[in-house]
């Protein structure tokens, strides 16, 4: 059929099938900045302006568009400048992924279109259609506001950090009187704690605009998706109705024979090569529980069988005509049941090794300890014991996962993907492929999110199979609800603690009991529950402790890396025992905390038995200390934020007009890892161009962090120049060095330093290269700054003369230097994370009011993208915490696999958030720095409890904080 | 992905009609719910916006809601009732409300649907269109028939303004679908209260006696005890604020 639109302005007539969807016609057209995220309209992320509202394109067939304006971002892309709506964004940092900016600024000008001085009511209301899991929507709505203003002709301030004077020294702890005003400025204003150790920088620590801000904001091609291929073919993945079955047999041939088909591939005709779809570096974790396509399925959702076609449309099509027969077999999906004798086997196979109980399902067995907990518990004062169990959530990344493969003109496979692991995903690809790692060639491009979920080769094999199949490119991109139950979670677990305590406070014991919950496959099982154990039993000293872990195998949608990986989980348990027992001893929450946790100097005394390679019961011969702390401050900037004081006010706990309602104050003390040591391994190249410009080669991933500029504003601190000198590429397997990965919080730390490592060589060359113009024989006085190179008595040069002169003139060469880092430190960054909340007592309905996080990453190399990270952060752990839930019903079958039944927080319903970036000064880290990406995902969960717990007195034990489990525990309280 | 196979937009409600009488044909207000099912069943699209039914028009005591007037017109017309506006701003995201109709929410009789429990406490009439001719039903007779007979089309919803109203929800946040609300309305002495998330669609319930009659269906957001606690609870809070109270 034909349809007629007007399309950015120009009348236009298309063909398309009945079936199309607006989204579909737009994407074929061209525009890249209309995005998929479901085929539901429930992400926004294709939304576009139909006759001037905002509308998802994703639910509205191209016919219904027929006679309409149509307007997409686009329509702004006129010049080679930014509109200043665009501009807008990019100055307020409203962009980590950039994956649905471009429904935010056609949503703005609607608004704007309405009222040019919108309220924040209404421009929160305008972007609740558009979901996004990074900015926490507090940039985005700072951006509208400036828009706003620019759109009035109004001046606008330059956005940047508020610069706070410190409350204390650094070390020791200050009351914090009640009318001691916080710092007043708007929600996406990062605040700013300096400190004296750290010089002032030329780049380092700027509020710099990303350095992809342009291909974002203007909603160019950048994604996996946005990259046109010719006769690029459609896959779809027919999956198991059933938790656990065997496949009895595989009927084919109506799938094959349905024209537009070209290829079907199952258990039948594609080899059985086993591996593990987790771990990130040589040698992958055991067991290799998976293949590509198996005989017995383990989830509801698990592969069975996949087509490639010339739509989406037929490969679907296919799938449904594939006849299969299933031997159902028993299902557990409870991490305490699935270890009792009779629970069905869940891999009986043969060719799966290396599990500890195969019997009772039971993966890893995993133990450490420090001292004697037993002994230490029986001699305590007092001792106590609680257990918590954690959910299963899905990290929901906007753009879901997808890829791109195909044979190249030298008939390597190339695949484009969505990944945070390219290098791990091309290893683990080779041999299921039949190909060696030379062959393949892995390409990421923009990601749109990942948080974990991307940190797998997940569905990469499917594509290559199905290119090397048809010999032709294959596009697999998951559905929202595949998204949901077929890619990845964050491990189930049951935590118990016990905790000795002496009579002045004093933590005598603690021991951490957890089994956790892997589903069918092992992915990242036994090192998250590694990193649980790390993480919940390292905040606090204390001579005695003890881990003793199961993992184990279920029926459920498989878990995986989320970010935090195994630390929200173990925080949330700890941080609300740790509360309980000081509730139970009439101590000060905080006060009791800061008696036992590490300080600068402290021993991390169990770290080094829990680490990637195993646990280990051996004593060391030393034990990692704590190097630098700023919990102290970040204390005291919270409590001043939140106005703590009022956690202990009965009036303001207990509010006179309005009898149902009961607030309360919450607090979690945080620490986390800052990347994984001697395992991390980041690498850089840099080459100086024609005119002082730099290329630098990662192989680092951002997934919309702002890896790429904080990369390459250390690059740009080292060699003297600006940011905008800097060309980022990442990452290519053929192109950029080896990098890990970007997961771990470990990008800015250990890519980081290969970068600056990497920046000095290439200083040291400019500075020899300038002597010699310069007539000077001491080039290590030369200095490099403002993109020139400096004499001590004030003479210079430009970069671009010491390129000419290098490339071109004299003794030429390519200047370029090449480095990697691994390290032997994890510096931990601490927070401080407040939560206030209102509890209906009738009902139990729980109401987030604020978060304050105050964060220790050392020295922030962009406060704008560090805060972005914390905020955005918060909001998944807010979710994690309070709303967000994968519930499967008694087969195994998600019942809410869907944005909506699935709640994730919109716009119009996030609570106040502030920001404080304390810095400290890392001597191990890139100019001061620590890690800042997982931390905001630990402490909202606990935070949250306590403050339920001060409100009401009644103590979670289980997420997330829905109304009827808050209404049942108030009964129970 | 749409299982459209085949698409009309008709000029004439008289067409509709038409169309809709062949097997398999349905009609296709906004499309948020029809364009988003994922059954594969082929169907025929009978787009309604050629119709023109997209008029808010008041007289004296009654507005009119041409049926295919949207979500989002009606949070931004002056002259709906507040709990209706808000009602319909709650009941969709900005991205969907553009996109939903009046008439696509009374056809499809959500449970939750807090904009109905709205139009049902403002004594809605829905104004259908038949081979037989056209007709009216009040909406709550509608719902609990499951929507108009095959074959006819929802053309209008009016409903009556003035009165005092209250709504009050509980959800898992701020904006979610509510797991149970209550919406009620006061004119002339007389009260009636509207709750979500207690039957198969929003009802009427007797205002001294909310949960009479009422079996929820329980689901993981609320057992079958809860809802009806919350039914009672939330009953009792719209009728203290109508009262003046808290």
């Amino acid at each position: 059929m034909q349809v007629s639109l007007r399309l950015n302005g120009a009348d236009r007539t298309f063909r398309c099938a009945v079936h199309d969807t607006l989204l579909t016609l737009l994407r074929r057209e061209g525009m890249a900045s209309v995005r998929f995220g479901s085929t539901s309209g429930e992400t926004g992320a294709a939304a576009v302006l139909i006759d001037g509202a905002l509308a998802s394109a994703d639910i509205v067939l191209a016919a219904q568009a027929d006679g309409h304006e149509v307007t997409t971002l686009e329509s702004l892309n006129t010049e080679r400048g930014l509109h200043p709506l665009q501009e807008a964004f990019t100055a307020t940092g409203a962009m980590q992924s950039g994956y649905s900016v471009g429904a935010m600024i056609l949503g703005t000008i609607a608004l704007l279109e309405h009222d040019p001085d919108p309220s924040e009511a209404d421009i929160r209301d305008m972007l609740s259609g558009i979901l996004d899991r990074e900015t926490a929507y507090v940039k985005p709505v700072a951006a509208i506001r400036r828009a706003a203003a620019l759109m009035r002709g109004d001046d606008v301030a330059v956005f940047e950090p508020l610069v706070l004077e410190p409350m204390t020294d650094g070390v020791n702890a200050v009351e914090v009187a009640p009318d001691d005003p916080a710092p007043v400025a708007p929600p996406a204003v990062p605040r700013l704690v300096p400190s004296p150790d750290v010089p002032e920088m030329a780049v380092v620590g700027k509020p710099e605009v990303k350095v992809d801000a342009v291909r974002l904001v203007k909603g160019n091609p950048a994604f996996t998706a946005d990259y046109e291929m010719r006769d690029l073919l459609h896959a779809k993945v027919l999956r198991s109705p059933h938790a656990h079955a065997r496949i009895t047999s595989i009927d084919d041939s109506d799938a094959r024979s349905l024209p537009g088909v070209h290829a079907v591939i199952h258990h039948g005709n594609t080899a059985r090569v086993k591996y593990a779809s987790g771990g990130q570096s040589y040698p992958n974790p055991k067991p290799h529980d998976q293949v590509s396509f198996d005989d017995v399925v383990r989830h509801v959702g698990d592969r069975v069988a996949a087509v490639a076609a010339d739509t989406p449309e037929i490969a679907a099509e296919a799938c449904r005509l594939i006849q299969v027969s299933y031997d159902v077999l028993p299902a557990v999906f409870d991490e305490l049941e699935t270890r009792l004798d009779g629970a069905p086997v869940i891999h009986a196979e043969e060719d799966t090794t290396d599990i500890a109980d195969r019997e009772h399902n039971i993966v890893h067995r995993l133990h450490a300890h420090r001292g004697d907990v037993e002994a230490a518990l029986a001699a305590a004062d007092h001792v106590y014991e609680q257990t918590f169990r954690v959910h299963q959530v899905q990290p929901c990344p906007i753009e879901p996962h997808i890829s791109v493969a195909w044979l190249d003109s030298d008939e390597r496979m190339v695949v484009r993907t969505a990944t945070q692991v390219p290098f791990h995903t091309r290893r683990m690809l080779a041999p299921l492929i039949g190909m060696e790692i030379k062959d393949i060639r892995v390409i990421k491009p923009r990601i749109g999110g990942g948080f974990g979920a991307k940190q797998e080769m997940l569905i990469e094999d499917i594509a290559a199979h199905l290119a090397i199949a048809t010999h032709r490119p294959v596009q697999l991109e998951l559905t929202r609800a595949e998204e949901f139950f077929a890619s990845r979670t964050r491990h189930p677990q049951t935590i118990t603690y016990r905790t000795g305590v002496a009579s002045d406070g004093t933590l005598v014991a603690q021991d951490m009991t957890l089994v956790g919950n892997t589903g069918p496959y092992g992915a990242h099982g036994f090192t998250v529950q590694i990193v649980s154990g790390l993480r919940g039993l390292t905040s606090y000293n204390c001579d005695n402790k003890a881990f003793n872990c199961d993992v184990v195998y279920t029926n459920i949608p498989v878990p995986g890396a989320y970010r935090g990986y195994g630390a929200p989980q173990a925080l949330f348990a700890l941080e609300s025992h740790m509360e309980d027992i000081a509730d139970d001893l009439g101590l000060d929450p905080i006060g009791f905390r800061r008696q036992n946790w590490v300080k600068v100097g402290d021993e991390m005394n169990i770290a080094p038995h829990l680490g990637e390679g195993g646990t280990s019961d051996e004593e060391f011969d030393e034990y990692p200390t704590v190097e630098s702390s700023g919990i102290e401050e970040c204390v005291a900037q919270g409590m001043r934020a939140i106005s703590w004081h009022r956690r202990n006010d009965p009036d303001w706990r207990a509010p006179a007009d309005r009898p149902h309602i009961r607030r309360g104050l919450g607090f979690a003390f945080c620490m986390h890892g800052t990347a994984i040591p001697f395992l991390d391994m980041g690498g850089a190249s840099i080459k100086l161009n024609d005119d002082g410009s730099f290329n630098l080669l990662v192989g680092a991933t951002d997934l919309g962090t702002g890896a790429d500029t904080v990369l390459a504003q250390i690059a740009a601190e080292v060699l003297g120049v600006r940011l905008n000198d800097i060309i980022i590429y990442s990452s290519d397997t053929d192109m950029t060095p080896f990098d890990t990965g970007a997961y771990a919080s470990s990008t800015t730390y250990i890519s980081g330093t290969a970068v600056k490592k990497a920046a000095e060589v290439v200083a040291v060359r400019l500075r020899e290269r300038a002597a010699m113009l310069l007539e000077v024989d001491t080039p290590g006085s030369i200095e490099l700054r403002d993109r020139r190179a400096w004499t001590p008595d004030g003479r210079s040069v430009t970069l671009e003369e010491v390129a000419l002169d290098s490339l071109h003139l004299n003794e030429q060469e390519q200047i370029m230097g090449t480095a990697s880092h691994v390290s032997p430190d994890c510096p931990p960054p601490f927070a401080a994370q407040f939560v206030e909340a209102e509890v209906d007592i009738q009902t139990g309905q729980v109401t987030v009011v604020s978060m304050v996080m105050a964060v220790d990453c050392g020295v922030t190399i962009n406060p704008i993208t560090a805060s972005g990270q914390v905020e955005g952060g918060m909001l998944q752990a807010l979710g994690y915490a309070h709303c967000e839930e994968i519930v499967l019903d008694d087969e195994g079958t998600m019942v809410n696999p869907s944005f909506g039944p699935y709640r994730i927080y919109t716009a119009d319903e996030m609570p106040h958030t502030e920001v404080f970036l304390v810095q400290t000064m890392e001597e191990t880290g890139p100019f001061g720095a620590k890690a800042v990406a997982e931390i905001p995902k630990d402490g909202v969960a606990p935070a949250l409890r306590n403050a339920i717990a001060n409100a009401t007195g009644a103590r979670m034990h289980d997420l997330p904080f829905t109304p009827e489990r808050v209404h049942r525990a108030l009964n129970d309280a | 992905m749409s299982r459209a196979t085949s698409y009309h937009r008709p000029d004439t409600v008289e067409q509709a009609l038409a169309l809709l009488t062949a097997e398999g044909n349905v009609a296709l207000a906004g499309g948020t719910l029809l364009n988003a099912d994922d059954d594969p069943t082929p169907v025929g699209m009978v787009d309604l916006q050629g119709l023109g039914l997209t008029s808010i028009s008041v007289t004296g005591d009654q507005i009119e809601l041409g049926a295919m007037v949207t979500l989002h017109d009606l949070r931004y017309n002056g002259s709906i009732p507040p709990v209706v506006g808000d009602a319909a701003r709650a009941e969709l995201p900005s991205t969907l409300r553009t996109l939903a109709t009046v008439g696509g929410t009374v056809a499809a009789g959500d449970p939750d649907s807090v904009l109905l429990a709205a139009l049902l406490t403002h004594n809605a009439e829905v104004h259908v269109a038949g081979p037989d001719g056209t007709g009216g039903a009040p909406l709550s007779n509608v719902l609990a028939a499951d929507g108009p007979c095959q074959g006819r089309l929802i053309t209008a919803v009016s409903l009556a303004v003035g009165g005092t109203t209250a709504h009050e929800a509980t959800g898992r946040t701020p904006s979610d679908t509510p797991i149970v609300s209550a919406t009620a309305r006061r004119t002339d002495g007389l009260t009636t209260v509207a709750l979500t998330g207690v039957a198969a669609t929003p009802v009427l319930v007797d205002p001294a006696d909310p949960t009479s009659g009422l079996e929820p269906a329980a689901d993981f957001r609320g057992s079958t005890d809860y809802r009806l606690h919350l039914a009672s609870v939330l009953t009792d809070r719209v009728l203290a604020s109508l009262d003046g109270g808290s």
